[in-house]
């Protein structure tokens, strides 16, 4: 049979290309079509009327949970279309605060955000019909962008290294986890202790240590910043925050 | 079996209609002091002429048997088309209204409501005329099918003959359409149209010259009624059915041989400038002249309205034009387009000498067996 086909050329030859293969085979099979919808049923789905079940793992537009945002950003950076926005909003309860909006008519739906999200505020939701009259009503600020959270709405991407595969490893890593997470570094040389990447954490994850030098200029103890890696969510504020380029993320796989 | 709407009836109800009508008209003529000796006078003398009379009714009879035929024929002839390929195609044809019925209203009041745009460069007066004759032939070729033994718009002794010709007529407009629109593609289309239509033409007379030997006839009536009392004529004249019907497709520009409206070449064929209601009755017109096409072929080799009895002749013929019709569909749903040179190679080159042949076997048929001339 292989060879068979090998030995074909591109093009058929005439006598190959009987009549039948013009006129009857194609009558004979739409006909077949025809009695096989016209009994059952065409293949097509009514849309606005009946609509396929969605798979467990759909992944709609986002959606948030305003009270577990912690405002890392990550989202932000991550989101390949850049549909995503930090704006300040007046929440009753948490205040003064910044969260996401997504510009929805842009989201390509890819659940990065939520995926990236330390805290799974950001999610996935099983939303798809967004059409809308106006661009600027798909522009979704963060009150228009919550949504309920249910248990499956998060998006967890367990990760394995083909290394680690080789190596007979089976369990994966998943969002937190320490040895995927890349870590913040400090050039010690380059501080000059201005507490600015302590202030920004939005996870208090640094801390301001003494290092017991004393600064013969101004006679103020030198301050270094301490990194707790296990509150740490790898956002990269501090390392954008650092006035004098001193911190930067360490990858870890 | 007799039906009650026949063209005497409706005539009738339409003359008395009009010439109460006009009655009432010169009654209020004269009461508004319009009468005798009046410099007016000659107006309502006209009006109340009986002549003029008969030729409003004939007017109103004629509109109405065309607006029943064209909304009847040409949309469930369209309606029939889409659902059917729709289900030869694995999905759903038009859905708007029940059963998809009001689909062709919807596209109707679109089109109508469509701007008309004429191309600056086109002649002005080929290109409206162009339609006005392809609609023209269309409905004039409806009023010669007949629907039923008493039941047609005329009845002429060489219907077979003049529908035909009027038939011919298309390759004509189509070529000065495409030609007044101005456009490479047009003309281009409007050629082929005519190549192909010409050609096609040719094994269709033969057919019909066929059938002319057999039954001794070009009327439609006497047609039928000849094969009422010898046999229907798809038997004897199989080869030439086959042929006509192959021409028949040909004839009103649909898949396999549709290249003069050639949607995917050559934009939309030689109709690329036609726009707004234009083109909507233009597409209508292929409609009705698919559907007259079936009729033909269902009066001349399927016995027309010969059927058993409870069921009135008309339906009978409606029925079989739409077995024919539902061939034409599926032949649609199932062909793949071809080339201009194979769809000439096909029409003189195949279908000319099955209709010679055909003409051979009805002169054999008609020497030995019906004891000759
Ligand atoms: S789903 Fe993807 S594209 Fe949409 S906002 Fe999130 S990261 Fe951006
Ligand atoms: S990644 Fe999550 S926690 Fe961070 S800003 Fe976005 S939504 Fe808030
Ligand atoms: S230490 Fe730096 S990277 Fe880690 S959470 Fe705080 S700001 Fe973000």
């Amino acid at each position: 049979m292989a060879e068979e086909v090998k030995k074909r050329t591109t093009y058929r030859s005439r006598k190959e290309l009987k009549p039948r293969l013009y006129i009857g085979d194609p009558m004979v099979a739409v006909f077949r079509t025809l009695v096989r919808t016209t009994i059952n049923r065409p293949n097509t789905i009514l849309y606005p009327w009946e609509k396929l079940i969605m798979p467990d793992c759909f992944r709609g537009r986002p959606g948030i949970r305003l009270e577990k945002c912690i405002e890392c950003k990550k989202c932000v950076k991550i989101c390949p279309n850049q549909c995503i926005q930090m704006v300040p909003i007046d929440h009753p309860t948490l205040g003064k605060v910044n969260r996401p909006q997504v510009y929805v008519a842009r989201c390509m739906m890819c659940g990065y955000c939520a995926e990236v999200c330390p805290t799974n505020a950001m999610m996935v939701t099983p939303e798809f019909e967004l059409a809308a009259y106006t661009r600027s009503d798909l522009m979704f600020d963060p009150f228009k962008l919550q949504y309920e959270h249910k248990p499956g709405y998060e998006v967890h991407s367990p990760m394995i290294t083909p290394s680690e595969l080789k190596a007979g490893k089976t369990e994966s890593h998943d969002k937190g986890d320490m040895a995927i997470k890349d870590t913040v570094e400090l050039d010690p040389k380059k501080c000059i202790s201005c507490q600015r990447c302590a202030k920004t954490c939005p996870v208090g994850a640094i801390t301001m240590a003494d290092t017991g030098e004393v600064n013969p200029k101004t006679n103020k103890p030198v301050k270094r910043p301490v990194f707790d890696n296990n509150k740490c969510v790898s956002c990269e504020q501090c390392v954008e925050v650092c006035p004098k380029s001193c911190l930067s993320m360490k990858e870890a796989m | 079996m007799n039906i009650d709407l026949d063209f005497s009836t409706i005539y009738t109800f339409m003359f008395s209609l009009v010439s109460w009508l006009l009655w009432a008209v010169g009654r209020v003529l004269g009461f508004i002091g319009i009468d005798e000796g009046s410099f007016f006078y000659p107006i309502k003398q006209f009006l109340v002429d009986p002549q003029f009379v008969t030729f409003v009714s004939y007017l109103l009879v004629a509109v109405i048997y065309f607006v029943f035929v064209f909304l009847f024929a040409g949309l469930t002839v369209i309606w029939m088309e889409r659902k059917l390929l729709g289900r030869f195609m694995d999905r759903r044809g038009t859905q708007v209204g029940v059963l998809g019925l009001f689909q062709n209203f919807a596209d109707g009041i679109k089109t109508l409501l469509k701007e008309i745009i004429i191309p600056r460069d086109a002649d002005q007066k080929v290109y409206t005329w162009a339609v006005v004759l392809i609609i023209a032939t269309s409905a004039m070729l409806m009023g010669l099918v007949p629907w039923d033994d008493e039941f047609y718009a005329v009845n002429v002794p060489l219907a077979l003959l003049l529908g035909l010709a009027v038939f011919s007529l298309a390759p004509f407009a189509i070529l000065i359409g495409g030609w007044a629109s101005n456009n490479k593609y047009t003309v281009i289309g409007g050629m082929r149209a005519a190549a192909q239509l010409i050609a096609y033409e040719v094994p269709m007379l033969l057919v019909v010259v066929s059938l002319v030997v057999m039954t001794g006839s070009l009327n439609f009536v006497e047609i039928v009624n000849w094969q009422n009392d010898n046999i229907i004529l798809l038997v004897p004249l199989a080869i030439g059915a086959l042929t006509f019907f192959v021409a028949g497709i040909a004839e009103v520009e649909r898949v396999p041989f549709d290249l003069p409206e050639a949607e995917a070449e050559l934009v939309e064929g030689w109709q690329t400038e036609y726009g707004g209601f234009r083109w909507g009755l233009i597409m209508l017109c292929d409609y009705i002249r698919a559907y007259i096409v079936c009729a033909l072929f269902a009066i001349l080799f399927l016995g027309g309205w010969l059927g058993p009895e409870p069921i009135p002749g008309a339906v009978w013929l409606l029925l079989k034009t739409f077995f024919l019709f539902f061939m034409m569909v599926w032949v649609r749903a199932a062909m793949v387009r071809i080339r201009t040179d194979q769809i000439l190679k096909i029409g003189w080159r195949r279908l000319l000498p099955l209709a010679v042949i055909n003409l051979v076997v009805v002169v054999l048929i008609k020497v030995y067996s019906v004891g000759g001339w």
